[in-house]
């Protein structure tokens, strides 16, 4: 990473829009996580549409991945278990992008599950790709900012007096 | 290494609480799902296939949908007592298709939802895709029967067993 981008990370402001990013972050995975909460059979539909994980584990699968994400969200907008949440959510969005791909590749056209059960715009599609894509990126903004660039603290509002 | 041992403790307390609460909740959601996939038997006994229930009927109340033989569904194309729905794309459609049937992929189902509000809910309807390779079929006939549609069956041996016993087809000019 270029000097410039630690030192903007580390300013004052860079401090600022990564937190902002942080919390967009984790309001975004807690709207996605709440109608899948709430229609597990939906959800457990949707996976079984990528026709990947075995039956076995598809209503487990369904039963705890919306949690998953509800509780990362939480954690990322609280600033509480920071790390972790976002290590568990690059891992799953990389399971995330994997998947799509992998339909996108053998002509599945279905709703991709991503984030309301009913929407048409969650239809399968290179877009959803890319949205992954840019989530994945905004993970890996904040996880670089708390690890490399402050790695001896979490992030913190600091309120100038 | 202290750093990672507490990453990897913190990444085990999040999943184990989703873990719990996820298993908790089904107890209470009015859609909640138990933790061992139950398995539905589609097809004739010649394409047979296992599919998980959910794919049926989602939200697991009500009645569901059901397969449908190729020969009731022939007899309800000749008495044009159902309505056919093909949920395949419109180029596979346009390719060659059920006789008077109706395109609707799964896809735009929602976009649909204007026409379909005009059609009678106590018509039967049949829908079908390529064959056993797809739930295009059984996807499209969960969401009419949730829609309000009394009487959905998917035909699970769709285009292909369709094609296969001569029976009328036609192309999109």
């Amino acid at each position: 990473m270029p000097p410039i981008i630690e030192n903007i990370l580390s300013s004052k402001y860079g401090e600022l829009f990564v937190r902002i990013v942080q919390v967009g972050l984790g309001v975004l995975f807690i709207y996605a996580s709440l109608d899948k909460i709430w229609h597990p059979g939906l959800f457990a539909k949707s996976i079984a549409n990528y026709r990947i994980l075995p039956l076995p584990l598809l209503h487990i699968s369904a039963i705890v991945l919306p949690w998953v994400e509800l509780m990362c969200g939480v954690a990322l907008v609280s600033n509480q278990y920071q790390r972790a949440a976002l290590t568990i959510l690059s891992g799953l969005l990389i399971v995330f992008i994997l998947a799509i791909v992998s339909a996108l590749i053998r002509g599945l056209d279905f709703n991709c599950g991503c984030f309301r059960m009913d929407s048409e715009e969650s239809n399968m599609g290179f877009r959803k790709v890319l949205q992954n894509v840019g989530l994945l990126l905004s993970c890996a903004l904040i996880e670089y900012r708390v690890w490399v660039v402050q790695p001896e603290s979490r992030i913190k509002f600091t309120r100038s007096n | 290494m202290n750093q990672i041992n507490k990453l990897i403790k913190d990444i085990l307390i999040l999943l184990i609480v989703s873990t719990l609460l996820g298993i908790s909740a089904q107890a209470v959601l009015p859609n909640g799902i138990g933790l061992k996939t139950d398995i539905t038997v589609v097809g004739d006994d010649s394409s047979a296939v296992a599919v998980p229930s959910v794919a049926i009927n989602p939200n697991g109340e009500g009645e569901t949908t059901s397969n449908i033989s190729l020969q009731n569904a022939y007899t309800a194309y000749r008495n044009a007592s159902a309505i056919f729905f093909d949920a395949r794309s419109p180029e596979e459609f346009d390719s060659g298709h059920i006789k008077h049937a109706i395109n609707l992929p799964v896809s735009a189902f929602l976009d649909s939802l204007p026409y379909l509000e005009t059609l009678d809910f106590n018509k039967h309807t049949i829908t079908y895709c390529d064959g056993e390779d797809c739930n295009a079929s059984i996807d499209l006939a969960a969401d009419l029967k949730m829609m309000g549609f009394s009487k959905v069956n998917f035909f699970f041996g769709g285009w292909l067993e369709w094609q296969d016993a001569g029976y009328p087809v036609e192309r999109s000019p």
